[in-house]
């Protein structure tokens, strides 16, 4: 009598436990995970949202609801669309210039040469930098009295040459973009030389057979098997432009005046020097959205979502 | 009898007290702040330093001596002269009481006392019997950096002052002295007005560039010369906003002239002086290629070889100057009392009397004197005895001449603006000299930057921000008298 409802349960239990658990359960398994990143990863990005509907100031005890004030201003603020601007212009002469740059060492390191590996290693050197560093590093070769480049473009010319690099209005541009061109093109460099080195030698051999020539061969058959890579690499390069700042910081700190003031430099200048805080949180809303805007459409422009 | 023998027992009693009295006031402001610290015995007081040169005196000297007498811990937290006023502020937000102690620059002054990010300190002064001493500070630190809205929140603590530099051997060189007269048509003299700068800086440098030796040379980068732009406009005359309206003048055509003037000198001054800081200058001048300078005091010491040999200084170039250099206040005779510092306490504080007693100790008149001649940490003479100090004239051989240079400059000087969100306004300053330098015009310069002025002025609040100016041209060094 005692013996059979045992048997019973024991079967019962059985049964449960080789069927499959509740469905919910693994969700609940998950959940703190999820939670915890979400507290972490959106709550500052809410907060912030929160933040720029208010009037706090870092001097002020001021932080009542200022509605879409600190938005409104965003429109009337010509210096913060002259630093987009500054920051388009780095990144539209920039972007290109490290492909190209890029692409043509990857095409000369592909083929076996005596000390390739060492040559690419030292390639890759900047990259590895601070990016605080490369730009205050280059702004002591630029400098006037310290500087060995102006001491060599003096030798060349035979007289003293005075080239205020980081001041005078027409070389701010070229030290900045030398400096990020310098930094940066390994990187490009590294990611395209191997995308290169999987293009598949059997088709480009194929078409040199059939008298395709290297421009041909280059845009029908390599191109079309780097892109994927290429794309990405230039959508992470155009996105680090985008929020270029070290580099500029450390050569010009924006200047002269405001004439390579960046966005990230802007933004920066307007939370941590002027204590603009709710102000600086909209600038920062709006970076988000017109990045987010750019990057969705280079994602299916470039088929990247394929 | 009973009269007499009261009398006398009250005469006793009178001159018992009046000893013990006597006593207590012949203890000096450190040794009550010593005694009175010793309660806190164990405990740790927090205090916020620039980073660099300036902390080793809490960290090698002040710091350890304070905790052999008291028994008190000093955690020096060093901080980069930029994040100072950032950290301040968002520690005090966050009110967690991190920092006891802070060394705050006097323009700060407005925006964190009404913040109330500062204790005011007036009742702490009374309490441990620091009123004299603090009444010893030299007058120009003590009336114009101590206060806001009539409270004292910093003991001026640093006396911060340009001080122009010039070299004795070329101004009393016979030789330039004849070239100089029979170009300028008057004898070679230490300039004392801009204009006769301008006509020495540029005779001299024709003289002497066959022998690389420049007629002057300053530190050119905005940071700097935006402390020179606010001496030498305020020299010539100008104000920098109309006390009614509270509309910026900086555009007036005194501003246009400063300005004009500045990059004008730029031609007699080395190839690429726009792009000058504090080293390079120095360098220049240490290493004898420059006849004149303007800098604040260390400048001094290290020209004549004071402090240099020591490791903490060894980025110092070597000075090839020692015994050639005079000391001299700048053109317009109203020196900037440039940045500097006050010694706070924060509001925040969980240890403010055993914080202030620190401060006390540091600032008082026995422990100062010794923090001021220490080579390495940058901290000025601010006290009316430092610069007679028998000790500190015979540091070199013309101490006695530099101590007098930086009197004068303590009886003339004018200090920064501060006001609500200064570095606001400076910042405005800044860009404004970086488009000098950049070759923009100066009237469309100084037009554009009044325009800024005045909307920021516009967004604190015409008449909040009048109040605070008003207070601060109330004080006898905002404006040359």
């Amino acid at each position: 009598m005692t013996y059979a409802p045992r048997a019973k349960h024991e079967s019962t239990v059985s049964r449960q436990s080789t069927r499959m658990p509740d469905h919910n359960f693994r969700y609940w398994i998950i959940a703190p995970s999820v939670f915890l990143l979400l507290l972490i990863g959106l709550f500052p990005l809410i907060y912030s949202l929160v933040v720029s509907f208010q009037q706090i100031t870092m001097t002020d005890y001021d932080t009542s609801f200022a509605g879409l004030d600190n938005y409104l201003h965003l429109f009337e603020d010509a210096r913060l669309w002259q630093s987009i601007a500054h920051t388009l212009v780095i990144t539209v002469i920039a972007l290109p210039l490290e492909l190209l740059f890029g692409l043509a060492m990857a095409h000369l390191f592909l083929e076996k040469m005596p000390g390739r590996q060492i040559f690419i290693s030292l390639i890759v050197l900047p990259t590895v930098i601070s990016p605080v560093v490369a730009g205050a590093t280059w702004r002591l070769l630029f400098d006037q009295r310290y500087g060995p480049i102006n001491q060599v473009i003096s030798w060349l010319a035979g007289h003293e040459v005075v080239l205020l690099w980081n001041i005078t209005p027409h070389l701010v541009y070229p030290a900045i973009l030398i400096c990020e061109i310098w930094q940066w093109t390994p990187f490009m460099f590294l990611i395209l030389l191997a995308a290169l080195s999987n293009v598949d030698k059997s088709l480009t051999e194929a078409a040199e057979l059939d008298g395709a020539g290297f421009w041909r061969i280059f845009f029908k058959i390599v191109l079309p098997a780097i892109w994927p890579v290429m794309a990405i690499a230039i959508l992470i390069r155009g996105v680090d432009l985008f929020k270029i700042f070290d580099v500029i910081w450390a050569l010009t700190s924006g200047g002269p005046g405001t004439m390579t003031e960046t966005v990230s430099i802007y933004t920066y200048v307007q939370g941590f020097q002027q204590f603009e805080t709710s102000y600086t949180a909209a600038i920062a809303f709006l970076i988000v959205g017109l990045m987010s805007m750019v990057v969705i459409w280079a994602i299916r422009r470039m088929g990247l979502a394929k | 009898m009973n009269l007499v023998k009261r009398l006398g027992l009250s005469a006793v009693g009178a001159l018992i007290a009046a000893t013990a009295v006597s006593a207590a006031w012949a203890e000096s402001a450190a040794e009550r702040a010593v005694k009175e610290a010793q309660k806190y015995k164990g405990q740790t007081i927090t205090i916020v330093w620039e980073a660099g040169l300036q902390s080793l005196d809490p960290l090698n000297f002040s710091g350890p001596l304070w905790e052999k007498l008291t028994g008190m811990k000093v955690k020096v937290i060093e901080v980069q002269t930029a994040e100072m006023f950032t950290k301040i502020m968002q520690e005090y937000r966050a009110g967690t009481g991190a920092y006891d102690a802070l060394n705050v620059m006097p323009s700060w002054m407005p925006d964190l006392a009404n913040a109330g990010a500062l204790e005011p300190l007036d009742a702490y002064v009374d309490k441990y019997g620091y009123k004299d001493e603090f009444q010893k500070i030299a007058p120009i630190y003590r009336d114009n950096w101590a206060k806001a809205n009539g409270k004292i929140y910093g003991l001026p603590d640093d006396g911060d002052v340009f001080i122009m530099y010039f070299r004795k051997d070329i101004f009393e060189d016979q030789k330039v002295k004849d070239a100089f007269k029979a170009k300028a048509g008057r004898d070679l003299t230490v300039p004392k007005t801009w204009k006769e700068f301008g006509e020495t800086g540029a005779a001299l440098t024709e003289i002497l560039k066959p022998q690389n030796v420049y007629g002057a040379a300053f530190f050119r980068q905005p940071p700097y010369t935006m402390f020179m732009f606010q001496e030498r406009f305020r020299n010539e005359g100008g104000k920098f906003f109309d006390g009614g309206s509270m509309k910026a003048t900086i555009n007036s055509d005194i501003g246009i002239k400063v300005l004009t003037d500045m990059r004008n000198e730029n031609k007699f001054m080395p190839p690429g002086v726009e792009q000058w800081g504090f080293v390079e200058n120095l360098a220049a001048f240490m290493a004898g290629q420059t006849a004149m300078t303007i800098s604040w005091p260390p400048y001094g010491r290290w020209a004549a070889g004071y402090g240099t040999d020591d490791k903490a200084l060894n980025w110092v170039p070597k000075s090839t100057v020692g015994g050639k250099v005079g000391y001299a206040l700048p053109p317009g005779g109203h020196p900037e009392l440039a940045a500097g510092f006050d010694l706070s306490i924060a509001s925040t504080s969980k240890n403010k009397d055993a914080a202030y007693l620190f401060i006390q100790w540091l600032n008082s008149e026995d422990i100062s004197l010794q923090r001021v001649k220490l080579p390495t940490t940058l901290r000025d003479p601010f006290r009316d005895s430092h610069y007679t100090d028998a000790g500190y004239l015979a540091l070199w051989p013309d101490a006695k001449d530099y101590l007098k240079t930086l009197k004068d400059a303590s009886l003339a000087g004018i200090f920064d603006l501060s006001i609500l969100q200064t570095d606001k306004y400076e910042e405005v300053l800044r860009q404004a000299i970086s488009k000098l330098w950049a070759g923009e015009d100066p009237k469309a310069i100084l037009d554009g930057a009044a325009a800024e002025w005045d909307n920021i002025t516009k967004k604190i609040g015409v008449d909040k921000q009048k109040a605070v100016y008003t207070d601060w041209a109330s004080k006898s060094g905002a404006y040359p008298k």
